[in-house]
């Protein structure tokens, strides 16, 4: 078991190794290896999972760092949510490795892509498989490194330059807060070890700290893009479409919540509410950003922000096991629609403006139909893999929080919406531009992966399903909630809705002919209001090209004034100041000389006489 | 003599003999030179590795003892005594791989009068490796006056700009720091009347003996503030990154990774565990000098145009980090201090050299001018990206063990949560550094300048000469970050062997009320001291 462990996480990282020292200049080989790599980790993962008896977990460790009494592990656990994170990371990562080999088979860097995508794969598996905190944070920053890596693949543009430094700084201000977390937790608890602080925390309840719980969120927060750190994601999207997939929808961000799930015994009540009320707010909020967004990888990138806010509703409600259960079914339908996009962004010659596609369904059906599949999955519609997750969390919230239901279920009507819009204006109607009219179907390493994720979309929701290991850990939240009452109003809420949502897109975009958003005209306030996205990232880069770098120049200039010039230059002064003074009196003129011998017997003289008295 | 010691001592001859034969033989025969250079650097190097990996970690104290009575001075107790332990090993180990980088950068350069630099460099790595050898204390200074001397010649005969001003700038703070810290040095001699000048004997003596908090705190005060100019500690930092940018790289290479370490060294195995009174009463005023590297002189890195002047900066800001856990005063702190030692050591030299390699082919240093240089110099561009993330405290490369370590040391006590909060800060302050200049030298489009410069230069990537040193950095580095514990078990044992006295008590340092000053005074302080200490007390005030 644990050779397999170790296995599964170093093959992602020698495959990586090799293509950097070796397959720089081989791209081709370098992406058979990668994706070779990504099926052996679905081979070891899948024995992960079987390996032992559902219900237990497998735990492993050995020391690592050790410093004065603290000791810092490195071991593995692989209990319930580990084993639907495994599950998850594995096998839609090899469809997603899959599917690159298409979308980026004409890419000039290909082996640098496929590395960073095997380093990935490494840090992602380490989140998953980490069984103390510290761990997590190491993995946690390598997930941001190769996303840092991933997203500045087209380095050339200025677009990816600046949105890779910014994910991962505003992912490491995510880490600051976490960083402290973890330390203020060592300190209370006496370890950092999952399973000792779950089992502390139990038998002493009061070590619980809402500020401690908090600074822990703060990785969270970052990592899953929430409010107020949400501005990198929709940024990220510079990064070629499978990156945003694996990472920026399907896995990486999504280990916010996974870590959550992971340290849910240390939240007091008052810290959940506090998620479940920002998660909540997150979903309406960036619901309302994407609908004005033109960008086919924005609107995705903040549905995904806006999904992330229901799995941390899910959370704050109390319901981690549905958090979990809606970021499986999440990973596989924003998958889908991720790679959706790309093949569409490949088939249309690197446009990304929706309102430049259109009537791309005759051109490719089958990117269509999966992506329409995605569509309805998200939205809610009935028996879906999205219903059975989404209308789990609402339901959770109408029967737990009628304040947290009434803004997820504005974030649901909105989440029809622009969802159908951006299926309405990509594959409907006419093609607006010379790329979306020449457009054709994409290969079979693309479509393949498109049609089985489609499928699991279809079916994802079933948890019966699935065996038993990798839902072990969701099953007892589903009960929870099958068993709460409300069932047929949450139905028809549920189908309103959706339907409601569609049938508003229809009616708005669905026979869109020009090049100009409709809402521009229909409500230009709301329009413009949801284009700001409400000034967050106006008031950052003021913050930073106003503030933060004029002060730090000053301060720079401070240092130099002060420190060197003052401090330095000035008591080099003072000893030169004295050396002049000195030097005068070296003249050379006889008659200076006496000048000076007679005053200063004068001198003498009048202070022996002054004084002469008292002496 | 076994072949521990001998490798032990090599690694100190071998340089110097390799330099003077050099100097009196060579002066203008490059190519012998260059042969004798490549022993000259790569024997302590391989004597750091070979020493390193065959210390016992859970040994605590000297091993491969090598005492010579008759050189030193007796009657004070001096003698040439060599010996290496946990905390030293590691550092010994490091300063043999910047070494070589250094050295085989210099034998590649193309510098005027290269036999002139090679003898000097392998003179200052004689220095180098004898610092860390050293178990006596005079000695221990005299061969970080070894290293010092070739710094002011080189800086002033290979130096860039205003290197003369620079150059008797860095003399005089170099100078004056190394001044003040041997006066504590002389005083801890002549109020300890231990007899031996070392490490060891003067632990015995101190727990023998005792020394009064007024004494401690002055000592202890010096070899601070004497010390902490020669680490660059804010507010006496301003030579380092005006230094660095005007020396040759191999120099900068060796004086930011290695003999700035000196000072730190002094501290960690000296001052706070000599004097633990000392170090519990200045702790709080080196945690808030620390903050200023981490914050102010960080700021200052983020403004920073110049490649070079940042990686100075840089370097100053994480000799913070190192001080805030010396300022914890707790043998986790210490011991944190060691590992970011190692670590900054090897990844700051790293910095500087692909700085020189990124200078070389663009001819400027000014990162406004660069940009888009990953296209054509893929290679070049890993290596700097390796650098930069490990100064940014990435886990996988040394640094962040080093780094998170100090936090946690800072977390252990309440007095210290705002500083812990506030040095936090220091990892998002490097990212936004790093970063930067990786996105202005690498990414974006190519500038206008560096355009025209590639018109008649055409731009290449990295070779096998260059890669060859930065890996030699590189692979140290990662393995550290990998597998801490290979360093980390060492350096605890001796620590923690050394921190008792300043463990004992509760450990916080609210000075005089809890602190294990009482533990320290109980240890039978001599009259005859305490009476000295209070006259000079009453003169002070």
């Amino acid at each position: 078991m644990i050779q397999v462990a170790f296995s599964l996480l170093l093959l992602p990282l020698l495959s990586a190794g090799v293509t950097l020292l070796f397959l720089r200049k081989y791209g081709n080989i370098a992406c058979l290896l990668s994706v070779a790599s990504a099926g052996g980790i679905l081979a070891f993962s899948t024995f992960l999972i079987f390996g032992n008896d559902a219900g237990s977990a497998f735990a492993w460790n050995t020391p690592w760092f050790s410093l004065s009494g603290w000791q810092l592990d490195f071991g593995f656990l692989i209990d319930g949510p580990a084993k639907t994170l495994l599950f998850v990371v594995s096998f839609v990562g090899l469809l997603i490795h899959i599917f690159s080999l298409g979308y980026m088979a004409d890419d000039k860097a290909k082996a640098r892509y496929f590395g960073g995508l095997s380093i990935f794969m490494f840090s992602m598996l380490g989140i998953t498989l980490a069984d103390n905190l510290v761990m997590i944070f190491v993995f946690w920053e390598l997930v941001g490194f190769s996303s840092y890596l991933l997203i500045a693949h087209y380095f050339k543009t200025d677009e990816s330059a600046k949105a890779s430094r910014k994910a991962f700084i505003v992912n490491r201000v995510g880490d600051f807060g976490f960083l402290l977390g973890i330390i203020f937790t060592y300190w209370t608890y006496g370890t950092v070890n999952l399973q000792e602080l779950a089992v502390t925390a139990e038998l002493d309840p009061s070590l619980t700290s809402t500020l401690v719980c908090l600074l822990l969120a703060c990785g969270f927060i970052g990592k899953s893009a929430q409010f107020p750190l949400h501005v990198w994601l929709p940024d990220a999207m510079a990064g070629p479409p499978p990156v945003s997939a694996l990472i920026h929808a399907a896995t990486m961000v999504a280990a916010g919540i996974f870590l959550l799930v992971r340290i849910e015994f240390l939240f007091t009540t008052d810290a959940l509410q506090f998620i479940g009320l920002l998660g909540a707010v997150m979903g309406l909020y960036a619901g309302f950003c994407a609908l004005t967004q033109r960008d086919i990888k924005k609107v995705l990138a903040y549905s995904t922000l806006s999904q992330l806010g229901y799995m941390a509703a899910a959370f704050g409600l109390g319901l981690p096991g549905i958090a979990l259960f809606h970021l499986m079914t999440h990973a596989f339908f924003k998958a889908l629609m991720f790679l959706g996009s790309g093949s569409v962004i490949h088939a249309c010659h690197h446009e990304q403006d929706i309102f430049s596609y259109g009537g791309l369904r005759k051109k490719m059906p089958l990117t269509a139909y999966t992506f329409l599949i995605g569509v309805m999955a998200i939205s809610g519609v009935h028996f879906l893999s999205g219903y059975f997750s989404k209308d789990a969390i609402l339901l959770g919230a109408y029967n737990l929080d009628l304040v947290i239901f009434c803004i997820l279920y504005a974030g649901a009507v909105l989440t029809a919406l622009y969802m159908f819009r951006l299926y309405f204006l990509t594959f409907c109607g006419s093609a607006r531009s010379h790329s979306s009219a020449s457009a054709n179907e994409s290969t079979i390493f693309m479509t393949g992966p498109l049609c089985v994720l489609g499928v699991l979309s279809i079916l994802g929701g079933f948890h019966a399903l699935y065996p038993s290991p990798i839902v072990e850990f969701l099953l007892p939240d589903i009960i929870r909630v099958a068993d709460m009452p409300n069932h047929l109003w949450m139905n028809v809420l549920g189908l309103i809705a959706w339907v409601s949502g569609s049938l508003l897109a229809w009616k708005i975009y669905g026979s869109q002919s020009d090049e100009n958003d409709p809402l521009a005209k229909i409500s230009p306030t709301l329009f413009q209001l949801s284009n700001s996205k409400l000034f967050f990232d106006d008031i950052y880069s003021f913050y930073i090209n106003k503030i933060q770098d004029p002060f730090f120049r000053f301060l720079e200039v401070m240092e130099l004034l002060f420190i060197s010039g003052l401090m330095v230059r000035g008591t080099a002064g003072v000893a030169a100041l004295f050396a002049l003074l000195g030097k005068s009196f070296y003249s050379g003129k006889i008659h200076s000389y006496s000048f000076w011998f007679v005053t200063g017997i004068l001198g003498f003289l009048a202070y022996a006489i002054l004084s002469g008295g008292n002496n | 003599m076994n072949i521990f010691q001998l490798f032990l001592l090599g690694s100190i001859l071998v340089p110097t003999v390799s330099s003077l034969v050099i100097f009196i033989f060579f002066l203008n025969d490059s190519s012998r030179a260059k042969q004798i250079a490549y022993i000259a650097f790569g024997f302590p190097c391989m004597a750091g590795i070979f020493l390193f990996l065959s210390v016992d970690p859970s040994h605590s104290g000297y091993s491969y003892q090598l005492l010579y009575d008759r050189m030193g001075l007796q009657t004070l107790g001096i003698t040439f005594h060599l010996g290496l332990n946990g905390v030293s090993a590691p550092l010994f180990a490091m300063a043999g791989f910047v070494g070589l980088a250094a050295g085989l950068v210099s034998i590649k350069s193309d510098a005027e009068r290269l036999p002139l630099l090679l003898a000097l460099l392998a003179f200052m790595q004689a220095g180098l490796m004898g610092l860390f050898a050293s178990v006596d204390l005079l000695f221990y200074y005299l061969f970080h006056e070894f290293a010092l001397i070739p710094t002011f010649l080189m800086i002033g005969l290979w130096g860039g700009r205003d290197r003369r001003s620079i150059a008797l700038e860095l003399t005089i703070y170099l100078t004056l720091g190394a001044l003040i810290s041997l006066g504590g040095l002389v005083a801890l001699n002549v109020l300890l009347d231990a007899p031996k000048f070392d490490f060891p004997h003067l632990t015995e003596a101190l727990l023998a003996e005792g020394l009064a908090i007024g004494t401690q705190k002055k000592i202890f005060g010096l070899l601070l503030f004497g010390f902490g100019i020669l680490v660059a500690l804010f507010p006496f930092h301003t030579w380092a990154p005006r230094g660095y940018e005007a020396a040759p790289t191999p120099l900068s290479m060796l004086h930011a990774g290695v003999l700035k370490k000196f000072g730190l060294y002094g501290l960690v195995q000296l001052a706070l565990p000599l004097l633990p009174a000392g170090g519990l009463s200045w702790g709080p005023y080196i945690l808030w000098l620390a903050l200023g590297n981490v914050l102010i002189v960080g700021a200052i890195t983020i403004a920073q145009t110049n490649l070079k002047s940042m990686i100075g900066n840089g370097s100053v800001m994480h000799m913070g980090y190192c001080f805030l856990g010396l300022g914890v005063c707790s043998s986790l702190g210490a011991g944190a201090t060691v590992m970011l030692m190692c670590a900054h050591g090897l990844s700051v030299s790293l910095m500087f050299l692909i700085a020189d390699c990124i200078s070389k082919r663009t001819n400027t240093l000014e990162m406004n001018e660069m940009g888009g240089l990953a296209e054509k110099t893929p290679v070049l561009a890993c290596f700097f990206a390796a650098a930069t993330f490990a100064t940014i405290g990435l886990p996988g490369f040394g640094n962040f063990w080093g780094e998170f370590a100090i936090f946690l040391s800072l977390g252990e006590y309440k007095e210290n949560h705002l500083v812990l909060g506030l040095a936090a800060l220091g990892i998002i302050i490097s990212a936004i550094f790093g970063l930067r200049a990786m996105a202005k030298i690498f990414f974006g489009t190519q500038s206008e300048e560096l355009s025209v410069y590639e018109k008649d230069q055409r731009i290449q990537d990295l070779s096998m000469d260059e890669i060859l040193p930065a890996s030699f950095i590189l692979v140290p580095l990662i393995l550290l970050g990998l597998w801490p514990k290979g360093v980390s078990q060492g350096v605890d044992t001796n620590i923690q062997a050394r921190y008792e006295i300043l463990e004992k008590g509760d450990g916080s340092y609210g000075l005089p009320s809890c602190c294990p000053v009482d533990q320290v005074l109980n240890i039978a302080v001599p009259l005859k001291l305490e009476k000295q200490e209070e006259r000079s007390g009453q003169e002070s005030e």
